[in-house]
């Protein structure tokens, strides 16, 4: 049996909950400072064209424009933290020159007294072009070759891996599953919209930003490069921020570099916010995909081969191209075990706008046409799709082919056990009830992800804990909470170790001047990542407070215990004290001490262990309209250990409405290379009345290597649910849908109703 | 002041404002930046989203389609002024403990919402609270958990109506 816990494990309220609930939360958007500027952006028209002449002259004679910053000076980030390795790398991630590759591409930043005054001098500003042919789509990127968006050409990245013998493997399959499949551009839309900050340069070369980014710490790495300051000379400071979902995975194209240029150029605040279109036609977003799939088992179920070419279009620009494509194949890898396995990865630059991280990076892509595949198998099999499934995931024990480690912990039996129980899917599966108009069905899909980043890309962890005079504590992170509560959860954790309240524990703000380097937010790591660092320095401090201890009540400090703030001995009653009364006398009344307790904690997790999860998705197909209806969605996943119950399921529940999103309503829609509805009028979000009942189910495996054996879950809840409902649509209308989204439309062509 | 601006009288959160606003000022921007009131969000300015939403007399409209002309003689109610004497409100403590919030942009906007909603309605059953928070997105919770909050609060606030 575990010990008893009173910190994890429960589902805490988060500590900065109060702050948002009476609208003292302070965003990016929200913060004014004295004397303060105003800025935006003049983006371009056209998705190809050189500026040969940007005329500004009638826009400096309004009152009060104060500086310009056009693309000839301010350099655009073109690659992630990979490429901060060596100065040769950090050379190839900006990029300075006069060309406008998308439609919203920057062209000029203004900077005036008020936004108004900016808004006139924006329709001033005259700029002249040489437009160039365009690129529209990922297939155009590898046939018109006369037109090379980069210098390098169009081909952005290229891998190829191979495990096994897949040719011969297909000679050993009984059958063989051969699908073409499409995903669609999916935006975060996060309520924030993305692209707010506020950049305050002194003439002392200081440089601060405040900006809702989910990596500090890179953020400024960044910035310092493109700005040419020390790193100490740069401090970004994150505010509340409304999501994220990998959308502020970085710098924001145009967002921080144009400001902090203009506050440089003026030597005050200036604050720049995009709006909601801004949001869809100029940041990043999740990469259209188009996946050839191939796969081959024999007819006891064994998957024995899989043959996958993906095509990803990372638009314009984007930065995360290289991860994404990697995390393709290890999570498609890493799932199954298919001992021949051939994957082939090409992404391309189109003339549209970036694509970059997103919840999931690549996983719900992949993961659309892998576990489409399986339905298609364990179909043709006259199988339980269940049943292939766990005849072929890998187990605990077995080694990932992709990190070449050994899988500790691995909950995905409990998963689908539990899950099928909880939505009664043999007797669903069994007899869907339907009518002929409204076909009723259940679907199921498995997935992989990855915590954090060990290994596979430079992952820092920090935290620092000190210990306050009235046995209180502050801890200071940069593990970026961008709502999900990673901020709750690891004071927690430091709470469970110093035997405190968790409310006792301070979380600071993120703010690189106060906070040890950190990665950041991404890959679902900050439970694991940074509740790895939080434990190693509480558990530092804890042993400082009981050699403290030990030497006052004359004890040895082995023996000694520590909870709700009393370290005793509990073989002796007598023995104890407080927290409170111990570091007072430590830090205060022993004037020949006067020490505090503050104890670091730095460095990578020791694995990337795989979190695991089931869904089961139940659904009502329209014959007539084509409308398919979400009636449940049931979503088990092994988390390792749920530190906070309640926001564990909150992710689960969060991740599966927003996957039920990418399989039916989210998809830019573009005319050539021009976003067609930037806006939530058109871009639909699914709403209150939309949403089925999610029934979340936790799974604890306990990761050996984890804090308190906790590992991810936030990308993954968003990962399996277009395969579970595409699953589910075969099983209650026998149609096949491979390409995304899942529209009326798109089901009526299959259903033979519509050409 | 611009030579063109209108003086307006509102009663925001409580208290009678004489304020100078200009004929196309949307009462958001009156709200946040005259008067420093940033707990109303913009998250679309097209009123698609709802985390602007605030309650004028009593009913739940969204702020960047007011012109604060508009809201001249009105009684304005914010997310700053459902507090009262340093408590909570029984639906930002019920977001709370339903955690119902996550990033907490949304947040002010779909506790209006739900303010305004059971003023009208001291009942309301899930599918009301469901189509009055319709016109408020919510990308991290998937609304069953602020759906929750609204009820609950609702509940509170019948057992013990000062609260309100």
């Amino acid at each position: 049996m575990d010990k008893t816990y009173t910190q994890i494990g429960t589902s805490c309220h988060r500590i900065d909950g109060i702050e948002k609930v009476t609208g003292q939360a302070q965003f990016a958007t929200d913060l004014q400072f004295k004397h303060m500027l105003h800025a935006r952006i003049l983006r371009s028209p056209h998705p190809h064209a050189i500026v040969k002449r940007i005329d500004t002259s009638d826009a400096e004679k309004l009152p009060g424009i104060k500086a310009f910053a056009s693309l000839f000076e301010v350099p655009k980030v073109l690659q992630y933290w990979f490429y901060l390795r060596n100065d040769q790398k950090k050379k190839q991630m900006f990029l300075t020159d006069s060309i406008v590759r998308f439609v919203g591409d920057p062209v000029l930043a203004i900077a005036g007294e008020d936004l108004g005054i900016v808004n006139d001098a924006l329709s001033l500003i005259r700029v002249e072009y040489e437009v160039l042919k365009a690129i529209h789509t990922a297939e155009e990127a590898l046939t018109q070759n006369k037109v090379s968006i980069h210098h390098q050409g169009n081909i952005a990245f290229q891998v190829t891996k191979e495990f096994g013998h897949v040719d011969k493997g297909f000679e050993s399959s009984d059958i063989v599953v051969e699908n073409t499949y499409h995903t669609p551009r999916q935006k975060h839309a996060c309520l924030e919209p993305i692209g707010t900050c506020v950049a305050d340069f002194h003439l002392n070369g200081r440089l601060t930003v405040y900006s809702s980014t989910q990596l500090p710490h890179w953020s400024k790495h960044y910035l310092s490069e493109a700005m040419g300051l020390s790193l100490n000379q740069v401090r970004i400071i994150k505010p509340f921020t409304g999501g994220a979902f990998g959308g502020r995975c970085g710098l924001i194209h145009g967002l921080e570099v144009m400001s902090s240029v203009l506050s440089r150029k003026t030597l005050r605040p200036v604050k720049m916010s995009f709006t909601r279109q801004e949001d869809f036609l100029a940041t990043e977003g999740r990469h259209p995909m188009k996946i050839y799939m191939k796969t081959g088992a024999t007819k006891d179920g064994m998957i024995v081969a899989n043959d996958v070419h993906i095509l990803s279009d990372s638009g314009a620009y984007g930065t995360h191209y290289i991860g994404v494509m990697a995390d393709c194949l290890s999570t498609g890898a890493g799932l199954y075990r298919i001992p021949n396995y051939r994957f082939k990865g090409m992404v391309v630059y189109t003339n549209k706008p970036m694509s970059g991280a997103m919840r999931g990076y690549g996983n719900p892509q992949m993961n659309f046409a892998q576990e489409s595949q399986m339905d298609m198998i364990a179909h043709a099999l006259q199988m339980d799709p269940m049943e292939l499934r766990l005849k072929n995931y890998r187990k605990a024990g077995e080694i990932d082919p992709v990190l070449k480690e050994e899988i500790l912990s691995n909950g995905l039996e409990q998963c689908l056990e539990k899950g099928a129980a909880s939505c009664k899917w043999k007797e669903k599966r069994v007899a869907p009830s339907s009518s002929n108009v409204l076909r009723k069905g259940i679907g199921l899909s498995i997935m992989l992800h990855g915590t954090g980043a060990a290994r596979a890309l430079p992952d820092p962890g920090s935290a620092t804990i000190m210990i306050n005079s009235d046995g209180t504590a502050d801890l200071l992170t940069a593990a970026a909470d961008e709502g999900q509560g990673s901020r709750t959860v690891l004071a927690q954790v430091a709470a469970e170790i110093l035997g405190i309240d968790f409310k006792d524990i301070r979380v600071s703000d993120t703010d690189t001047d106060i906070t040890p380097l950190d990665c950041g937010t991404h890959g679902s790591r900050q439970a694991y990542c940074g509740g790895l660092s939080v434990q190693e320095a509480a558990v530092k401090a804890r042993q400082k407070i009981l050699d403290y201890a030990s030497k006052e009540l004359n004890t040895d400090e082995g023996g000694l215990i520590m909870a709700s703030g009393v370290i005793c001995d509990p073989s002796d009653p007598a023995k104890k004290i407080t927290l409170k009364h111990l570091m007072q006398k430590m830090q205060i009344q022993d004037m020949t001490l006067c020490s505090q307790i503050i104890e670091s904690a730095s460095g990578i997790a020791p694995a990337m262990p795989g979190y695991y999860g089931a869904v089961f998705a139940e659904v009502e197909v329209n014959m007539e309209t084509g409308c398919i209806k979400i009636l449940k969605l049931t979503s088990a996943y092994d988390v390792g250990r749920a530190l906070n119950p309640e926001m564990v399921k909150g992710q689960i529940t969060g991740g599966g409405i927003m996957g039920i999103g990418f399989a039916l309503t989210e998809k830019t829609v573009f005319e050539k290379s021009h976003v067609m509805n930037p806006g939530f009028s058109d871009y639909r979000l699914l709403r209150s009345c939309d949403v089925p009942k999610v029934d979340p189910i936790i799974i604890e495996s306990h990761e050996p290597t984890g804090p308190f054996g906790a590992k991810g879950i936030g990308e993954g809840a968003l990962v399996n649910v277009a395969s579970a409902i595409a699953n589910a649509v075969y099983h209650a209308a026998g149609i096949r849908l491979t390409d995304l989204n899942m529209s009326p439309e798109n089901v009526l062509r299959l259903l033979n109703q519509l050409p | 002041m611009k030579r063109n601006d209108l003086e307006i009288k509102m009663n925001i959160n409580g208290e009678w404002k004489t304020l100078m606003v200009s004929p196309n000022e949307r009462l958001i921007d009156t709200l946040r930046n005259q008067l420093s009131l940033t707990g109303t969000k913009e998250g679309c300015a097209e009123g698609e989203c709802g985390a602007c939403t605030i309650n004028m007399n009593k009913k739940a409209v969204l702020a960047c389609l007011v012109l604060s002309v508009q809201a001249d003689g009105a009684h304005i109610l914010t997310i700053e002024g459902l507090q009262n004497a340093g408590k909570l409100h029984p639906i930002q403590s019920s977001f709370l403990t339903e955690f119902a919030v996550q990033c907490g942009y949304c947040t002010p906007g779909m506790i209006m919402a739900g303010h305004a909603l059971i003023n009208q309605n001291p009942d309301p059953d899930e599918e009301t609270v469901k189509e009055c928070i319709s016109n408020n997105l919510c990308r991290c919770t998937g609304y069953e958990n602020p759906v929750k909050g609204i009820m609950k609060s609702a509940k509170i606030m019948k057992e013990k109506p000062h609260h309100g």
